[in-house]
């Protein structure tokens, strides 16, 4: 692989990346726990990537070097192909998992300070408070305290306060943990039109369905490697093992397909998991012997699977 | 936007936010009060001529003649009351003696009988008038007349010519007095603001946002300068306060010395919260709980402490000894010993440049460490930093963050 350019998606299936964010061979310790372990992680310029491990795996310290909070013991960042510079961080829009605003500011002399750090003019500054603190549903609240409101209300300021000067790079940490539904579905938007106009956008979320409906890419970690990348079809495609599922019309049969595993199901319906090497027409034709069916679905695992499969091996 | 303008950001928000709270329009409003009640009172008090009562009680055998020359000697500086004692017990005079009721008993011959001490001006008035009734009498054995006697014991009016009127006037002296104690207890007030805000930036977690955008070091500068305004801007309201009290009640007029004072004070006081502010800002960078502040906060005050107590001895006594000289040399104690000294004009001017200078120098070194520890300790949470690991983040490698 080329110098934090290029990303394998898949071998012999290479795209050259060079706008955007890359992130290639981060190592970390902490005394002696290792963090972060030649990770890599590439977020193209309208790129909506998905960061996923689980807990410990090394996200926020990723992002954190990213920001520069977090000083590396190897690896480079790297920002449109160079490497990333103190203007490129100060652009950079953070939502961190430890959520932290002042407690005794208000919401829109909050939002526009933070907007004035980031390089925004007064006026500007002011104006786009206002712009986001109507875009994330708290336009009427502007002049309230942040310690007033509800957790969930002062995680939608803290989105807020992530786009007030417009980054060109999003890294959000954990951004719908605590979210209500309506919120989700606004961060959701807000994302994907940051996305439409260029930006870069990563987030990390344990919410895989979440996950699976919104990134065009994912980036798996775990004990600070990173495991896989690739879109969410291409990951579940990618998995050694296939769902065939079964819905019987009629008595279930008690027959099984070679080197299958059955799996947990309600009455009536059988699933099983085989080996992606299987032949599904063969598989078809087998249960159509057995019985009736009313359908019958051959597919990859859902992303849950895939991840647990990728970070148990 | 550039670096100092972020710097002046920071210290804006900093400054709106703590002149919001109650707390601070509480103090100020009490202090602005305070200088304009103070002097007022003074002025309206009922002036009560400066008359002391006395109460002096005259035994049997006194001489009641001894009234006239008694007040006369006064002078109107008493406001005397006679108590014959006639026909009272000694045990019932000196019961009055010992609960005030009589100051003094005058008693034949000429003998003065007091409580447990003599009143020296007391005795001063009373021991002249009973001089003066001896000369009368014995000025008859030389034909002189009461009148020639009181002629010749007419009293010359001794005017006082002070040389030097600069040197320690009360005036200066209460100013010194005032900064020692504004040295000792403004840097503590603002610098434990500088760090209860430096550790709700750290609990709070708000900090992580803020260094995305912006260098450590800019932060800390922001919120010393911030701080540091904010604690200018109070005492300002106050001593605006108190000079508009004192102007309109004609307390005071202000000596042309007074003037050379004020820079000094004024730039220690402002080298003290610069220095005291980053110190705080420090100690709140190695702790991220507002409960482990008392910890790191002892080694600060100890020098206050001393400086305070030096400074009443420089006040109240020497103010040239090796210890004070030594000690006004000692950054953080400089703010609280320079003005004293310069007021009590016990100073060379080289030591009051070296000692400036040397205050400056010493919140340089201070802010430029104190950033260096920020830098390494700001994202740090859990248990507190020890010094010696703080000393090593100061001497760490610039650029090894
Ligand atoms: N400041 C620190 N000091 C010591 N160890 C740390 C520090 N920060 C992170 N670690 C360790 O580094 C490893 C990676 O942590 P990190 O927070 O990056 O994980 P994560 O993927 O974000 O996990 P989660 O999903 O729980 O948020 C963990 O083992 C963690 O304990
Ligand atoms: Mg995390």
């Amino acid at each position: 692989m080329q110098r934090g350019c290029t990303v394998s998606i898949s071998p012999g299936d290479e795209i050259l990346i060079s706008d955007g964010l890359s992130a290639h061979g981060l190592s970390k310790r902490f005394g002696d726990l290792v963090a972060l372990d030649g990770l890599d992680l590439t977020v193209g310029r309208g790129q909506l990537v998905g960061f996923l491990g689980p807990n410990g795996a090394g996200k926020t310290t990723t992002m954190r070097a990213i920001l520069g909070l977090t000083a590396l013991d190897g690896g480079t960042i790297s920002w449109d192909g160079a490497p990333m510079s103190v203007e490129n961080r100060r652009d950079i829009g953070y939502m961190p998992q430890d959520r932290g605003l002042y407690p005794r500011m208000r919401v829109g002399e909050h939002i526009a300070y933070i907007g004035r750090l980031a390089g925004l003019s007064r006026e500007g500054a002011a104006d786009k408070a206002r712009h986001w603190a109507e875009r994330v549903g708290l336009g009427d609240r502007e002049n309230d305290l942040i310690q007033e409101l509800s957790t969930g209300n002062q995680q939608r300021v803290q989105l807020a306060v992530a786009l007030v000067h417009e980054p060109t790079l999003l890294v959000l940490d954990e951004p719908f943990a605590g979210l209500d539904p309506v919120a989700v579905a606004m961060l959701s938007t807000v994302m994907a039109e940051r996305v439409a106009g260029g930006a870069s956008v990563v987030f990390s979320s344990h919410q895989l369905d979440l996950v699976q409906d919104l990134a065009d890419e994912l980036t798996i970690v775990s004990d600070g490697k990173t495991r896989v990348t690739g879109s969410t079809s291409e990951l579940r495609r990618r998995s050694p093992t296939r769902l065939l599922r079964i819905e019987w019309d009629g008595p279930e049969p008690s027959w099984a397909p070679e080197n299958a595993t059955r799996l947990d199901a309600p009455p009536g319906v059988s699933v099983f998991r085989v080996p992606a090497s299987s032949d599904s027409a063969r598989l078809i034709a087998e249960a159509a012997r057995e019985g009736t069916f009313a359908s019958i679905s051959y597919e990859p695992p859902g992303l849950e699977d895939v991840f647990l499969e990728i970070v148990a091996s | 936007m550039n670096g100092p303008n972020l710097v002046f950001e920071v210290a804006y928000r900093e400054l709106r936010t703590h002149a919001r709270t109650t707390a601070f329009k509480a103090i100020t409003a009490f202090l602005v009060a305070a200088a304009i009640v103070g002097p007022v009172v003074v002025a309206l008090w009922p002036d009560e001529d400066g008359a002391r009562q006395v109460s002096i009680g005259l035994a049997d055998g006194a001489d009641r003649s001894l009234e006239e020359t008694i007040v006369a000697l006064a002078q109107g500086g008493l406001d005397v009351e006679f108590v014959p004692l006639s026909g009272r017990s000694q045990a019932d005079t000196e019961a009055a003696l010992a609960s005030g009721d009589i100051d003094v008993i005058v008693d034949a011959p000429d003998t003065l009988v007091w409580d447990s001490q003599v009143d020296a001006p007391l005795a001063a008035i009373l021991g002249a008038a009973l001089q003066q009734r001896a000369l009368l009498v014995r000025g008859e054995a030389y034909d002189l007349s009461e009148n020639d006697v009181r002629q010749l014991l007419t009293p010359v009016d001794i005017a006082d010519r002070i040389v030097d009127m600069t040197e320690s006037s009360d005036f200066i002296l209460a100013i010194a007095a005032l900064g020692l104690f504004a040295g000792f207890l403004i840097p503590q007030v603002f610098g434990q603001l500088t760090l209860v805000s430096v550790v709700e930036e750290k609990s709070t977690g708000v900090v992580e946002v803020l260094l995305g955008h912006i260098h450590p070091r800019t932060l800390l500068l922001g919120k010393v300068l911030g701080l540091t305004l904010l604690a200018i801007g109070q005492i300002l309201v106050f001593l605006a306060g108190l000079g508009a009290a004192m102007f309109a009640t004609d307390s005071i007029d202000v000596s042309g010395s007074v003037w050379s004072f004020v820079p000094v004070l004024a730039v220690s006081l402002i080298g003290g919260l610069v220095f005291f502010n980053t110190l705080f800002a420090l100690l709140g960078s190695l702790i991220s709980r507002q409960e482990d502040a008392s910890q790191v906060i002892l080694p600060v005050v100890a020098p206050l402490m001393v400086g305070f107590i030096v400074g009443q001895l420089a006040i109240g006594g020497r103010a040239d000894t090796t210890i004070i000289r030594v000690l006004t040399f000692v950054p953080p104690i400089t703010p609280m010993l320079l003005p004293i000294r310069v007021a009590r004009d016990a100073v060379a001017p080289w030591e009051v440049a070296a000692a400036l200078s040397l205050l400056v120098l010493a919140s340089w070194a201070m802010i430029r460490a104190a950033a260096r520890v920020y830098e390494f300790t700001l994202l740090h949470s859990g248990s507190r930093v020890s010094w010696k690991k703080a000393w090593g983040f100061v001497r760490a490698r610039p650029g090894s963050e």
